[in-house]
């Protein structure tokens, strides 16, 4: 099983590098959106030292970084759920011997580790000739860096499996996925650090699971986080995976009998 | 009505190389091949006729097909259909033919066929009372009246591909393309668009053009046939002569009366070229190879000589013909 | 140009009974777009409690600026919404029964894709910017109504031209490209002053992919920055010519299509 679920991964790994004009004009899109916040973020703070706790160099580190951390668990599962529903191919999928969510999770994966190797890293790389870029000072900071960014990953996977379930019940919702990948962007911290929102709303998204997605593995890669409070973060990120296992699981179990009813 | 002369097209296919290092290197460079899917296909079709043109995967037939219809531009020759040139005056030359892909839907999907078609006669500007008349006749003989209100997504394939043939119909095109039609369809429907379409050529010299698989599609309906083969056109000419040239010609099994010895037939039948098999002493074959011409003469003289008890006359059919087709010139390939 | 008005009218129609049969969606489709549409406003306020002044806008200036870019981006998005142009009609080779049928191609493509209900992204926008403009104490003469109307025109054919020209770039491509992601990320340059950016970018964006001119420029009229004023009065020269550039892009791409195939 794990062999098939490791051949799923680099299939989709493949598939990415395929499509050469995708990887370019991806290239291309998130040096539009790194560009535009950083510029934008120059204009904001203007003359000014800090605002909300960070200072200007910081911020840009911190545009630098969420989106890098983006493209590693950026990914449309959801619409290729939706898409498979639609066209009916989902029923397929159903007989064949293997869990169709795990397999989502995969390809996610693999899409996951293109992105990461064929942007990512370069793009950091880049950036650190540019921008005064610490980068984690030992092996284990670099270690917990990751090992949070492969929860984020996860946990945001889990959130588009979620959206992308709710298409056999509701047969079209484009719009909410494209709703819910705007609300992710500004709740997990891309746009806008979660330290900048009023004290009521950070109190608020600290009952959500979006800020452990972005916010808090870039604080833990820019040294913000102190390590002796890595763990506590990384357990929040444990537990929301937990959390967020139950609805999908419920929801699952309902939309395969769904199916059934409806014939396919 | 349709010329088509040295009509070629040639496409640059991307090699992907194999492998993560291959796909890596794909990404900054790539390798192409060139290859011939159409290469020097020239023939002519008059008003009203009912051609198909068959082939292998491969063989050219879509891509000759898209370059008819106006989709694709020829790398080289000329295409004239209805006075026009295709690829240049797309956007008249569309109004004069009608186009159905067996895999491709021009109906919209989530409503029904109805909306689909007064659409279309929107876009093909045929509103008016004919246009209304010929619809309504297209309904009745297509037999699509009972499900027309349905939304497509729940109409059957056979179903749909009705509405489809109609819907290409929309505005009585001179000349109707059909690619694939018959696809996954069940007998009876076949037999209903068969029908519907021989009626049509013949009663509105509608000309049409059939690609297919389905050698029973062309056995019923089409009296020329064009044969593709990597690229090239290998046959064209009427069905029976196609039988002719590739078919394992004609046998006639006679059953006689009384002993025949084969050496006695073969003296009666002496000047015309057969060949002869005694079964036993009362039952000869004897096979043909230009059965047009020597059938009734073989027939009559044998018959006028000895008495005969029964006469069975085996054609070979269009789908060993195919076969013949398809091997022999596999052969050629690797040989060459 | 009749016909495809008359077509518009059809297509209208066949879309409202497709989208009757599918509520949720309508109801999900308005959510999702006023949920993106508001998120960029709490970007706005949210900066603004940090600071006063943005270059030289102040936090209403800013809001105006975005809701003016709201208008012209629905309007485009409700012609030109063929995002998913790439897949449905290269890879899934819907071109093909396009370019069988006797309407311009890209006519045809936009009526198909056709999104009326960003109808309520107009109104959204116009809603914002009339918040702006009472916090603002702005005052409009009866002339900048058909003004209004021009830019909010020039200004969605800015928009039309450059997304024809890009979703062109899948004629020259067998696969995915990654286009239609690309355009929607690039509008986000449309909604602050085109000043917040270095002179590269403020370049790019006037002269080369125009966006300034959908929302900084035209909105900079209606705030009486006088020194905004004669790129004000070039947004339709720029919306004409773009269009033009980017249908004419379309239409070489549509014979290369035709000419390489597969």
């Amino acid at each position: 099983m794990a062999k098939l679920y490791a051949e799923l991964i680099r299939i989709r790994f493949l598939t990415m590098l395929a499509y050469r004009v995708n990887y370019y004009s991806g290239i291309i899109i998130y040096g539009i959106n790194i560009g535009a916040y950083y510029f934008l973020w120059g204009a904001i703070y203007g003359d000014q030292q800090s605002l909300g706790g960070m200072t200007a160099e910081q911020m840009t580190v911190y545009v630098a970084i969420a989106w890098m951390s983006r493209a590693f668990y950026f990914n449309n599962i959801d619409q290729e759920i939706a898409q498979e529903v639609r066209e009916g191919k989902v029923a397929i999928e159903l007989i064949r011997p293997y869990n169709y969510l795990s397999v989502k999770l995969a390809q996610a994966l693999g899409e996951g580790m293109f992105r990461m190797l064929f942007f990512a890293v370069p793009g950091m790389i880049l950036a650190g000739l540019i921008l005064p870029i610490h980068f984690p000072p030992t092996l284990g900071h670099w270690g917990v860096y990751l090992l949070s960014l492969i929860m984020a990953f996860i946990i945001n996977t889990q959130i588009n499996l979620l959206t992308g379930i709710l298409t056999f019940f509701l047969f079209r919702n484009e719009g909410m996925m494209r709703a819910k990948r705007v609300v992710v962007d500004l709740l997990s911290g891309l746009i806008l650090p979660i330290s900048f929102f009023p004290v009521w709303a950070q109190t608020l998204m600290g009952f959500l699971p979006f800020q452990v997605i972005n916010y808090y593995p870039s604080k833990i890669f820019s040294g913000a986080i102190a390590m002796s409070d890595v763990a506590g973060v990384l357990w929040l990120q444990f537990a929301w995976i937990a959390i967020l296992y139950l609805p999908i699981t419920l929801l699952w179990r309902r939309a395969r009998r769904n199916l059934v009813v409806q014939g396919g | 009505m349709i010329k088509v002369s040295q009509l070629q097209k040639v496409f640059r296919i991307h090699q992907a190389r194999s492998g993560l290092a291959g796909a890596f290197r794909d990404l900054f460079n790539r390798q192409y091949k060139t290859v011939k899917a159409v290469d020097g296909v020239s023939f002519q079709v008059e008003e009203g006729e009912f051609f198909a043109l068959i082939g292998e995967n491969g063989a050219g037939k879509s891509t000759t097909i898209k370059m008819m219809t106006g989709i694709l531009t020829p790398t080289d020759g000329e295409i004239t259909i209805n006075g026009f040139v295709p690829y240049k005056q797309r956007e008249d030359y569309v109004k004069s033919i009608g186009v159905v892909f067996g895999q491709r839907s021009q109906l919209w999907w989530d409503l029904s066929p109805t909306e689909s078609f007064r659409l279309l006669q929107r876009v093909y500007k045929v509103e008016g009372e004919d246009g209304k008349r010929w619809l309504d006749r297209l309904v009745e003989e297509l037999d699509i009246g009972g499900f027309i209100h349905q939304p497509v997504r729940k109409l059957s394939l056979g179903q749909r591909m009705r509405c489809e043939i109609a819907a290409s119909l929309i505005h009585k095109p001179k000349l109707l393309f059909l690619d694939e039609p018959t696809v996954g369809l069940d007998v009876l429907v076949k037999q209903k668009i068969r029908e519907f379409l021989r009626n049509l050529n013949e009663s509105e010299r509608t000309t049409i053009l059939l690609t297919t698989h389905d050698v029973s599609d062309i056995e019923a309906l089409c009296k020329r046939v064009i044969v593709m083969d990597q690229g090239k056109l290998i046959f064209d000419g009427m069905l029976s002569d196609l039988k002719e040239k590739w078919g394992n010609g004609t046998e006639i099994a006679f059953q006689f009366k009384q002993r025949i010895p084969v050496a006695e037939l073969r003296g009666l039948l002496g000047e015309y070229p057969c060949e002869l098999f005694a079964e036993n002493e009362y039952a000869v074959r004897v096979k043909l190879q230009r059965s047009r011409e020597m059938l009734p003469l073989v027939l009559s003289s044998v018959m006028a000589s000895y008495e005969v008890s029964d006469v069975k006359v085996m054609e070979s059919s269009t789908e060993d013909i195919v076969r013949n087709i398809y091997s022999v010139d596999s052969e050629v390939a690797v040989n060459g | 140009m009749r016909q495809i008005i008359r077509l518009f009218s059809d297509y209208l129609s066949q879309y409202f009974k497709t989208r009757l049969a599918y509520r949720a969606d309508f109801v999900g489709d308005f959510l999702s777009n006023l949920v993106s549409e508001l998120i960029n406003l709490v970007f706005i306020v949210v900066v603004f409690q940090h600071v006063s002044l943005l270059k030289d806008w102040s936090r209403d200036e800013i809001i105006f600026i975005y809701g003016y870019f709201l208008i012209p981006f629905a309007l485009f998005s409700m012609f030109f919404g063929f995002w998913d142009f790439n897949e449905r009609y290269i890879i899934r080779g819907e071109m093909d029964r396009i370019l069988t049928r006797p309407v311009h191609n890209l006519a045809q493509v936009c009526l198909e894709s056709m999104a009326p209900d960003r109808i309520f992204g107009v109104i959204t926008g116009l809603l914002i910017m009339g918040y702006a403009a009472i916090r603002l104490h702005l005052s409009f003469a009866w002339y900048d109504i058909p003004l209004f109307i021009l830019l909010v025109i020039s200004s969605t054919l800015v928009y039309a031209g450059v997304y024809t020209g890009i979703a062109a770039i899948s004629f020259f491509s067998d696969s995915r490209t990654g286009i239609s992601p690309m355009i929607y990320n690039i509008q986000n340059y449309g909604r602050y002053p085109v000043d917040v950016y270095n002179k590269a970018i403020r370049i790019t964006l006037t002269w080369i992919l125009p966006f300034a001119f959908v929302g900084t420029y035209p909105a900079a009229y209606f705030l009486r920055k006088e020194m905004w004023y004669t790129y004000t009065m070039l947004t339709p020269v720029i919306g004409v010519v773009f269009f033009a550039i980017g249908l004419s892009v379309w239409n070489w791409g549509v014979k290369k299509y035709q000419g390489a195939g597969s």
